[in-house]
């Protein structure tokens, strides 16, 4: 992989060695240009405003404590996503040890307006079919298992390749490949079994 | 092409990249038609979804970082020295109790301890005996001489 320092801009790098002999001034600069990205990948992983952050919070934590083994081989961004996702991670297992996983039935959600969906199909930028499709995809995304959640928002949602997945969760992009097609597969079919129960 | 490799190709990630013949299948397969539809579907909530608004972090949210940082290090020095002074109050009870174990536990006398007062004490009247041997102050060379001297001036008197 071509390591990440040769495109560096001068003035990171700088903020990052600052940090990595303990210069909480330097990590704060950090903090600040890497906050958005954050809160937007820990929101979109636990889909919960009130706990994002918290979250946050606690990943800047546990990234200042963690940055001397950053070794520039990956992005910082790269690297401090490993580090949120991870948290997030934990944080979706302890939460999920309460309620079963996947493939519930979609009970309580009788107001669903799944017709808008097959009504609207034509008309992608309606914002009303924009709304019914973003609180399914949410609802599908919060009874997924964390695996899937993780892998699917970090491809379908924050748009990033296979390879950098890959860098992110610590796997080769073929077993990032594998872990989407099954968590598309099962998404799916949980999406079908939502539409058919309508 | 069979159904299970099509929808294996319609969910897939090259899925935009649709072969002459996945076309041909889904156009003549009914049941693949709708996987196709509802695929597309869920693609469309993504991207729906990948658009919503997500939450800013407020004003300050940087220097909130730093202070937890700073509270996290005190409250950690304050747990090590919470720590250490424990770890020595345990270590000196440990100490204590082991004294108090071994005064307990071990015999009034033997290697591992010295006479008691009583025993000295005891000890004494032996100590005056030998003292008061009277072979002792025959081997002092003065009391010896002055013994032997004694008589010979007191002989000398006589004669004079
Ligand atoms: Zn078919």
């Amino acid at each position: 992989m071509e390591p990440y320092r040769a495109e560096l801009d001068a003035q990171e790098l700088a903020w990052i060695q600052a940090a990595q002999r303990g210069d909480r001034e330097a990590f704060g600069r950090l903090v600040e240009r890497y906050q958005q990205r954050v809160f937007a990948q820990v929101f979109r992983l636990v889909r919960r405003r009130e706990d994002v952050e918290d979250l946050a919070q606690e990943v800047f934590v546990k990234a200042f404590r963690a940055i001397r083994g950053y070794n520039f081989r990956s992005s910082f961004a790269t690297w401090l996503s490993r580090v949120a996702v991870n948290h997030c991670y934990d944080f979706l297992r302890r939460e999920r040890s309460r309620p079963p996983a996947y493939a519930v039935s979609a009970g309580g959600q009788s107001d669903q307006p799944l017709d808008v969906v097959d009504r609207l199909e034509s008309s992608e930028q309606d914002p009303e079919r924009q709304a019914v499709l973003r609180d399914l995809v949410g609802k599908l995304l919060a009874r997924a298992p964390a695996d899937d959640r993780v892998v699917l928002v970090l491809k379908e949602i924050e748009g990033l390749s296979v390879e950098e997945i890959g860098e992110i969760l610590e796997l080769k992009p073929g077993a990032v490949k594998v872990r989407l097609f099954r968590a598309r597969k099962r998404m799916l079919e949980d999406w079908r079994n939502l539409r058919q129960e309508k | 092409m069979r159904c299970k490799d099509a929808r294996a190709i319609l969910i897939g990630n090259e899925a935009d990249k649709a072969s002459a013949a996945l076309l041909e299948h889904v156009a003549a397969c009914p049941s693949c038609q709708a996987y196709a539809r509802d695929a597309e579907g869920l693609r469309g909530g993504f991207r729906a979804f990948a658009r919503e608004a997500v939450p800013e972090p407020s004003w300050g949210f940087a220097a909130r970082v730093l202070r937890r940082l700073d509270e996290l290090e005190e409250r950690g020095r304050r747990a090590n020295f919470l720590e250490l002074v424990g770890r020595r109050v345990v270590y000196a009870a440990g100490v204590l109790t082991l004294l108090l174990i071994l005064a307990l536990v071990l015999p009034a006398s033997g290697p591992l301890r010295g006479p008691t007062t009583a025993q000295l004490y005891w000890a004494q009247p032996d100590a005056t005996l030998v003292a008061s041997n009277p072979i002792f102050p025959d081997e002092t060379g003065e009391a010896r001489d002055s013994n032997r001297l004694a008589p010979v001036v007191n002989s000398t008197e006589g004669k004079q």
